[in-house]
């Protein structure tokens, strides 16, 4: 992707020459179902072309955490055709995010091309609160619609957020935040925040499942159920497997008060009991295990120390052999998943232009390119299956203490002031988390 | 696009249209000017032919699209207050019919939107008849002009009259190039800006500048004669009083006064007078001079930046080997006294046995006054001195431009 050149002169230079792109200059329509939709492509087009005529800064201010970019279109008689002729666009703290994509190794015409060149897709996707999400159409990113609170608690953290990053050269398994936004259509407010999609943009995920750690009391269904009070059981002394295995087994997920019906759709998302049910298991070596473990101690820790919790840990299984079997089925169909010629399967015709989202040779079955795919783990040697494994910690924005306002609030309703909180702590949270993680490597 | 515009038939709406591929050496744009207005007429600029890269080029343009607009408001917080202001407005009038006429006068917009954002704009010494500010593009290509909120309403009024002549004339007119129109509001001040061609040379240096009507306000022109500071203004006046005469030769004069004519009927049906020609000399032996005295001090006046991020010599210099086929740097060498037609489109050599060897750049300006508005505030001024049922003996539309076509033809030889 680098062209070799790109000046790499830090100083502020007033005619500071950035890396020579050559662009096909592809008229970009917006076109999309939805109208939010052409509304975001619009808005990410604008952001990213405002963010080349601002100087990238030495480093960032304070002030940066707090700024933001808003327009506002007022069209008469033009371009209606797929834009809405009033509508307004705000980008929340522009460099900030700018700089946390430089650091996930991003290129901003990348961003742009892969949000814009054609409409973000619908996901059947549903998180905790049942939000909406989108993945760009190449599947690189995923948008997910946001509630305002967590626009505000994204403003807490992100100085600190950001300070990590900076402090793990990008080597996470938390979000990698690429953009936060509000768009306006017909004065209905909508806030969408950008992320790398833990999955891969090539490889299917069959299998998906959504794992927390917790444990109550009680079992819970599928089905919605009112919360259960949550009490932490105490932890077998004793190393015991089986008694482990017990404990797990009579263990429930803790379900938000909207948990969404299972998804009877395409891919349906697991949960923890699912897991130990199923005998599911992650076959990686030593490895890629310690080294994905040390990360996500020192995540975990890091959300342990902001008062977050409720976070899941998102798992994606590739089977490789069954992705094949698929291809080929589909190639006898005649129907390609896949629209962007990205070298996986039949790959590119011979005067594409050098667009620097397609690897230079195609990839074989299985295999994947780590600095798109940064989760992605293979399996061990001595795997039963041959898997792929996209693993990251999703769902970070929730507050302790809005949480337990929220809780102190219903318990107050239901027993009276006075009543006590039993509710996990993020510190204690965080253990749990991660032990069970731990556990469900080995 | 090459800067040879051979055609104006239509291009297909077709949805992904591959436009021209251009290689755009990526320097950071920073809109940085003088004042906050510049640099929020290049950001509207640069804003507005990037919105329209993203709308497909009609096939023709629909009777909508005279009426159109476009407006931004832009409000940011503790973000780009470098070189912008924080809050500022950009409207654009009729975004898709000005697209059309720069297609029709031959002006890429790529070329448009680089000569008006790569770096601001300058003041123009030159003052309007009514002071009117006046700046040009940084490359001397085009002017851009502050006008009225009434101008703006006149503009309306002839623009689908106006878009019918250039089509019919194929773009070939003396008339004013118009390019686009915009208002800026900036600190809750509004102001509205028209963008022409510039009718003088982008490279030559016009030596005496005249602007030229006939009628029987040319004395009060000579009480408004302004002196700018380095090239004065004279008026009609003053030529017939210097017996100057343009020798351009017969052919070049029969084309011009075919030219002139077509334009001025056009005009007059539109009810348009107090019109301006505007004339620009330009002293091949004079510039010879400046060049060598200006060469001994190693400086050079006119330079081009193609985008290279230094300054580019065209004329004496050449351009340098590897810069990119930025088209407005095309065919880069010119002897003295030899012009582009197709970029200085208003050019016209003096004939060979022509006393001096001169380039002439000539064109109408000032086409915005209506007959009725002006007959309407003359009479409210009468009635005021003389009392209502006083008789106006202004010149109308018609006899303006008879009067105009036979001055003009008679400086001509």
């Amino acid at each position: 992707m680098a062209s070799a050149s790109s000046i790499a002169s830090a100083i502020a230079s007033k005619t500071k020459t950035k890396k020579k792109h050559f662009v096909a200059q592809k008229v970009k329509l917006f076109r999309a179902s939805d109208p939010l939709l052409s509304v975001l492509m619009w808005g990410v087009n604008h952001s990213i072309n405002e963010l080349s005529h601002v100087q990238i800064p030495i480093m960032l201010m304070p002030d940066d955490f707090k700024a933001y970019s808003k327009i506002k279109v007022d069209n008469h008689l033009f371009n209606k055709e797929n834009m809405p002729s009033h509508f307004k666009f705000k980008e929340y703290c522009p460099l900030v995010f700018r700089n946390l994509r430089e650091r996930f190794g991003i290129d901003d015409l990348d961003f742009l091309n892969s949000l814009t060149r054609s409409a973000p897709l619908n996901s059947e996707a549903q998180g905790r609160s049942g939000a909406r999400f989108h993945t760009s159409c190449d599947k690189r990113y995923v948008i997910k619609t946001i509630s305002s609170e967590d626009v505000a608690e994204m403003h807490n953290i992100l100085k600190k957020y950001h300070q990590f990053i900076v402090e793990c050269h990008g080597n996470t398994l938390l979000p990698q935040f690429l953009g936060m936004y509000r768009l306006t259509v017909d004065g209905d407010e909508t806030y969408m925040i950008v992320t790398r999609n833990v999955f891969s943009h090539r490889l299917s995920v069959y299998k998906k499942y959504d794992l927390k750690g917790s444990t109550v009391a009680r079992e819970a269904s599928d089905k919605e159920k009112p919360p259960p009070p949550e009490d932490v059981p105490p932890r077998p002394k004793s190393g015991n497997v089986q008694q482990r295995l017990q404990t797990l087994r009579i263990a429930t997920r803790f379900y938000c008060a909207m948990k969404h019906v299972r998804d009877a759709k395409e891919l349906p998302t697991y949960k923890d009991n699912d897991f130990i049910n199923d005998g599911q298991k992650i076959y990686i070596d030593e490895e890629n295990k310690k080294m994905f473990l040390e990360k996500l101690r020192k995540d975990v820790e890091f959300l342990a120390q902001l008062k977050l919790m409720d976070y899941s840990l998102l798992v994606g299984i590739h089977d490789v052999e069954r992705a094949e079997q698929e291809e080929v089925e589909s190639e006898d169909n005649e129907a390609e998943e896949e629209g962007e010629s990205d070298g996986g399967g039949i790959g590119t015709p011979p005067d594409s232009p050098s667009n620097t989202l397609d690897s230079t040779k195609p990839l074989s079955p299985g295999e994947f390119d780590p600095s798109i795919d940064v989760y992605a783990i293979k399996c061990k040697e001595s795997a039963p299956r041959k898997e792929v494994y996209f693993m990251a910690v999703i769902d970070i924005l929730q507050h302790y203490d809005a949480k337990k306002k929220a809780a102190h609030a219903a318990k107050t309703v239901k027993h009276g002031a006075g009543a006590e909180i039993s509710t996990v702590n993020p510190e204690q949270y965080s253990k749990r988390f991660y032990d069970f993680i731990t556990t469900i490597l080995s | 696009m090459s800067s040879n515009c051979t055609s104006s038939a239509p291009i297909s709406a077709s949805k992904t249209k591959t436009k021209k591929k251009h290689f755009i050496g990526q320097k950071v744009k920073l809109f940085r000017a003088s004042e906050p207005i510049l640099s929020v007429l290049m950001w509207g600029v640069n804003h507005t032919v990037n919105e329209l890269s993203n709308v497909p080029v009609p096939v023709m343009l629909m009777p909508d699209d005279f009426k159109a607009y476009s407006k931004i408001k832009v409000d940011n917080h503790l973000f780009n207050k470098e070189n912008l202001p924080s809050r500022f407005k950009f409207k654009e009038y009729c975004p898709m019919v000005f697209r059309n006429l720069r297609e029709r006068f031959c002006i890429d917009d790529q070329d448009y939107q680089n000569s008006l954002t790569r770096s601001a704009p300058l003041n123009s010494d030159s003052q309007g008849r009514f002071g009117n500010r006046f700046l040009s593009s940084y490359d001397h290509r085009f002017v851009i002009k502050t006008v009225s909120s009434e101008d703006i309403a006149e503009m309306h009024n002839i623009l689908k009259k106006y878009h019918q002549f250039i089509v019919e004339c194929h773009g070939n007119t003396l008339l004013p190039q118009f390019l686009g129109m915009y208002r800026l509001t900036v600190d809750g001040v509004e102001t509205y800006m028209v963008v022409t061609r510039n009718v003088f040379s982008h490279r030559l240096t016009v030596h005496r500048k005249y602007d030229l009507k006939v009628g029987c306000h040319y004395k009060l022109h000579a009480l408004f004669s302004k002196e700018a500071k380095e090239l004065p203004t004279f008026k009609d006046n003053d030529f017939l009083n210097e017996g100057q005469k343009l020798q351009i030769g017969d052919d070049n004069k029969k084309y011009f006064l075919e030219k002139l004519k077509r334009d001025v009927e056009f005009l007059a049906t539109l009810k348009i007078m107090d019109y301006s020609l505007l004339v620009g000399i330009h002293d091949v032996d004079r510039a010879e001079q400046e060049e060598m005295d200006v060469e001994g001090t190693g400086e050079e006046d006119e330079y081009e930046n193609d985008g290279m991020g230094g300054g580019v010599l065209t004329g004496s210099f050449g351009t340098p080997p590897d810069s990119p086929g930025n088209p407005l740097n095309c065919g880069g060498f010119f002897g003295p006294g030899e012009f582009d037609p197709s970029v200085d489109v208003y050019a016209i050599k003096s004939h060979d046995s022509a006393v001096k060897k001169e380039v002439y750049f000539m064109a109408i300006i000032d086409i915005l006054t209506h007959y009725d508005a002006k007959k309407k505030a003359a009479h409210a001024a009468k009635t005021v001195k003389h009392g209502a049922g006083a008789e106006i003996s202004t010149v109308n539309p018609e006899q303006y431009s008879k009067r105009f076509y036979e001055f003009m033809s008679n400086i001509l030889s």
